[in-house]
């Protein structure tokens, strides 16, 4: 379970960090990390609040990252579907990249329902517990760093490294190109359209393509 | 409070990003998801991260400069090369930062 943590380490000190420098609360930076628990959601919101856009906007602009999850929900609801109630809500609730990403990489080795369901909520616990703790480091010192070191670039780059292992195979790089090139094109539409009229051209390219063989 | 709006966005975002993780889990032993959608739904990442990495970078002086200013969208397209080459977060970020700050 120990890999996950330098995945987890840059990411949460850099949320941290920028938290710091929006000038958020110790209480709004808790509620953030602890209700919203997503990292690349939260640093997005937190990034669009300092630039005065809509709560609105906000919102549905952090769902829409988040919903790549529904992939990861979908995949583990085989795994969950014998649990309690308070299984499958405490596993909902600690979905992430990492957690799913760890367990994907060894549930191979797990032999029961209940092994799996025990591995992965341990992962999730786990990657909760070291997110927390590097987000308040990275709260507390984020200021002492020089503004030279361009910190704030940490977060495309973490965004990359997120994306990098769910390109399976040349396709899912096209899509990637067509999302990049549309975003440079829709950049000026307001309300952070952008992200919205690029995600979903790339999303029907993508699906049209996966329906063509090759 | 700095921003007027943090506890909806706070609360919006948390309700949105739970209701989006939990329905398929709940709902997990009432229905089955074909291949065909679970396809769809594993470009969801390719679709959106470059959406929100390419404009974050390309645009990181604003729209009136289109050919200058674009070191961090190089060292972006760098990392990219960088990431795909050793899986590594660590590695990918580290790397990045150090040819910004060798750069600018």
């Amino acid at each position: 379970m120990m890999p996950n943590v330098p995945a987890v380490l840059p990411f949460g000190l850099i949320m941290g960090a920028v938290g710091s420098t929006a000038e958020l609360s110790g209480v709004e930076l808790g509620a953030l990390n602890i209700l919203v628990f997503a990292g690349a959601s939260q640093l997005v919101a937190v990034d669009l609040l300092m630039r005065d856009v809509p709560s609105t906007v906000i919102v549905i602009t952090g769902v829409v990252i988040n919903l790549r999850m529904i992939l990861y929900s979908v995949s583990l609801s085989e795994v969950l579907k014998g649990s309690s109630l308070p299984v499958k809500t405490l596993g909902s609730y600690l979905l992430t990249d990492q957690a799913y990403a760890v367990y994907t990489a060894n549930s191979n080795q797990l032999n029961s329902r209940d092994e799996k369901v025990a591995f992965y909520i341990g992962a999730g616990l786990c990657m909760s517990f070291f997110w927390q703790f590097f987000v308040l480091i990275g709260f507390i010192f984020g200021n002492f760093l020089p503004s030279s070191l361009n910190l704030d670039f940490a977060v495309p780059l973490s965004f990359i490294a997120l994306a990098m292992p769910t390109l399976k195979n040349k396709k899912y790089y096209y899509v990637a190109l067509v999302s990049s090139i549309c975003s440079i094109l829709f950049y000026e539409l307001p309300y952070n359209l952008g992200l919205l009229v690029s995600g979903a051209i790339a999303m029907i390219f993508g699906s049209f393509l996966l329906r063509s063989k090759k | 409070m700095k921003y007027e709006g943090i506890w909806f966005v706070i609360l919006g975002l948390a309700l949105g990003t739970f209701v989006i993780r939990s329905t398929f889990i709940y709902l997990s032993s009432r229905i089955k998801i074909s291949e065909r959608f679970k396809e769809i739904f594993s470009l969801i990442p390719a679709a959106i991260f470059p959406a929100l990495v390419v404009p974050m970078t390309f645009y990181h002086k604003g729209t009136n400069e289109i050919f200058f200013y674009k070191e961090r969208f190089i060292v972006l397209i760098i990392a990219t090369i960088v990431c795909y080459k050793y899986k590594s977060v660590f590695i990918t970020i580290i790397s990045g930062l150090i040819i910004l700050y060798v750069m600018s």
